[in-house]
């Protein structure tokens, strides 16, 4: 056996930066999806200063690119306030950022897509903005954000990709490792690609299927 | 006791309530005529607190609406039913009906349910307790609004031109709901345009005219030559309302 052939430790390599890949994605969603409907409930209740604050840090985040965020967040901050930044939390960091001002903007259109009628009768019966929000508002915003937030949670994995060239040895990285030492490039992106398309398809079916029962009071019913 | 007093409110520039003066005391079935854009949805989202007043008071059994502390209590008291329905489309027939008596009158769910049920028999909707909104016709949404404001056990019942979304037949199913509850001894501000029906069912009719409450006046005296009809204003838009 030769130096560059694959081994069946590659096919251990390539689980393990799945598990990486998979394991961040679902950490910084996470994150990002708890600081995002938060920020959307603190607009909901119209706050002063933290409002247009947050809607501030959402248009930083939504228009740079991820790598220059990633870059900051690993590079700049760490030598800008002499702090000491693992790869791993650059990239938490970054992601959970990212994904927040995008849920962010999911949550402000899914919650004002609640008629208004609606939350009129509500108050009118007595229910506290908590209450409205919680029995009225978020049911129906979750079933209309089920769709956007799939899109962009199969977004944000590729994205995650990005987190490699700061050596986190993720999907992508391992494919730069296993790609310099056997020199097959076409077998080993052809496979990396492989594995991010099946992840990206099974969380577009969990989507679905969540959709399907967040939406079963829906008069729509396909044309 | 709900009184209205001295009402002021306006959007902008343009006033819509000027100086309203009105009292319904328990028992009573008070209806509110006056055409379009007189201000009557107005009032009553005065009254539900769902607008802020410009001036005067809405006090509902002692509960001063404009205050938040007690505009909760005054909310207690009183239920409004909607043109629109305005049935939460997330929730089945049920839900939507307790809803509100559990989150708000903190009552056992299971006792709020049984009572539920019983409402939606008494109006004939008894095999429509799990459907969603969206999978019933016009009357039969309205029919759930009522319930819905009914099972809060309010003392005052807003209604607001309940049936004027809806078709000949359905507005009579649901008039029927309306006049057996003010048989029954229910209290109710009744706006409308179904000027007969109010006829067989007020003790008082008040009519509207651009913000301004024009008469206030025992049902009977409201229909006379000597009485509302001696006003213009009440005689033409009564006329046009025959005509359509
Ligand atoms: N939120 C609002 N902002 C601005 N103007 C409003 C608002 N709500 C109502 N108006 C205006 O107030 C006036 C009275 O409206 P209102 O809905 O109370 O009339 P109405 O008597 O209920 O009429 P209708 O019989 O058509 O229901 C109208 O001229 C309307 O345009
Ligand atoms: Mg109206």
């Amino acid at each position: 056996m030769r130096y560059g052939d694959f081994t069946t430790y590659d096919l251990l390599l390539l689980a393990q930066g799945l598990g990486v890949t998979v394991g961040l994605f679902l950490v910084t969603s996470l994150i990002g999806l708890v600081i995002g409907v938060l920020w959307g409930v603190v607009r909901f209740y119209r706050i002063p200063l933290l409002t247009p604050l947050i809607t501030f840090i959402a248009e930083l985040l939504k228009n740079s690119p991820v790598l220059v965020q990633l870059f900051l967040v690993f590079f700049g901050f760490p030598a800008f306030f002499h702090l000491n930044v693992t790869p791993v939390q650059a990239a938490i960091v970054t992601l959970s950022a990212n994904t927040a001002a995008f849920i962010y903007v999911i949550a402000v259109s899914a919650i004002e897509s609640v008629g208004r009628e609606q939350i009129d009768a509500a108050r009118a019966f007595g229910l506290s903005r908590w209450q409205v929000l919680r029995h009225v508002i978020a049911p129906q915003a979750a079933a209309f954000s089920i769709g956007p937030l799939t899109a962009l949670l199969v977004n944000q994995l590729q994205v995650t990709s990005l987190i490699s060239v700061i050596g986190v040895m993720d999907l992508a990285k391992i494919g730069a490792t296993l790609n310099l030492r056997t020199l097959k490039p076409f077998i080993v992106w052809a496979v990396v690609g492989l594995l991010y398309y099946l992840t990206a398809k099974l969380i577009a079916a969990a989507g679905a299927r969540y959709e399907t029962r967040l939406r079963r009071f829906s008069e729509f019913r396909g044309l | 006791m709900l009184k209205v007093e001295n009402v002021k409110k306006a959007f902008g520039a343009a006033t819509v309530l000027d100086g309203v003066n009105l009292t319904v005391s328990p028992g009573e079935v008070v209806s509110i005529l006056g055409s379009s854009g007189s201000g009557k949805s107005t009032l009553i989202r005065c009254i539900n607190g769902l607008e802020k007043l410009n001036g005067g008071r809405i006090v509902i059994d002692d509960f001063d609406v404009a205050k938040p502390k007690e505009l909760a209590e005054a909310r207690k008291r009183s239920a409004t039913v909607f043109q629109l329905f305005n049935l939460y489309p997330h929730m089945t027939t049920l839900q939507n009906i307790a809803l509100a008596p559990v989150e708000v009158l903190k009552r056992p769910r299971a006792e709020v349910e049984q009572e539920a049920r019983a409402l939606l028999a008494s109006v004939g909707l008894s095999d429509k307790v799990d459907a969603y909104p969206a999978h019933l016709s016009g009357g039969q949404r309205q029919r759930v609004g009522i319930c819905r404001a009914l099972a809060m056990k309010p003392r005052y019942l807003l209604l607001d031109e309940v049936t004027s979304a809806l078709d000949p037949e359905m507005t009579a199913e649901v008039l029927a709901i309306l006049a057996k509850l003010a048989r029954e001894g229910t209290t109710m501000l009744f706006v409308t345009h179904e000027v007969d029906f109010a006829r067989q069912i007020s003790n008082r009719i008040v009519f509207l005219d651009k913000g301004v409450l024009l008469v206030d006046l025992p049902t009977k005296k409201f229909f006379a030559a000597s009485g509302g009809l001696a006003q213009p204003r009440i005689a033409q838009f009564l006329s046009k309302m025959k005509k359509d």
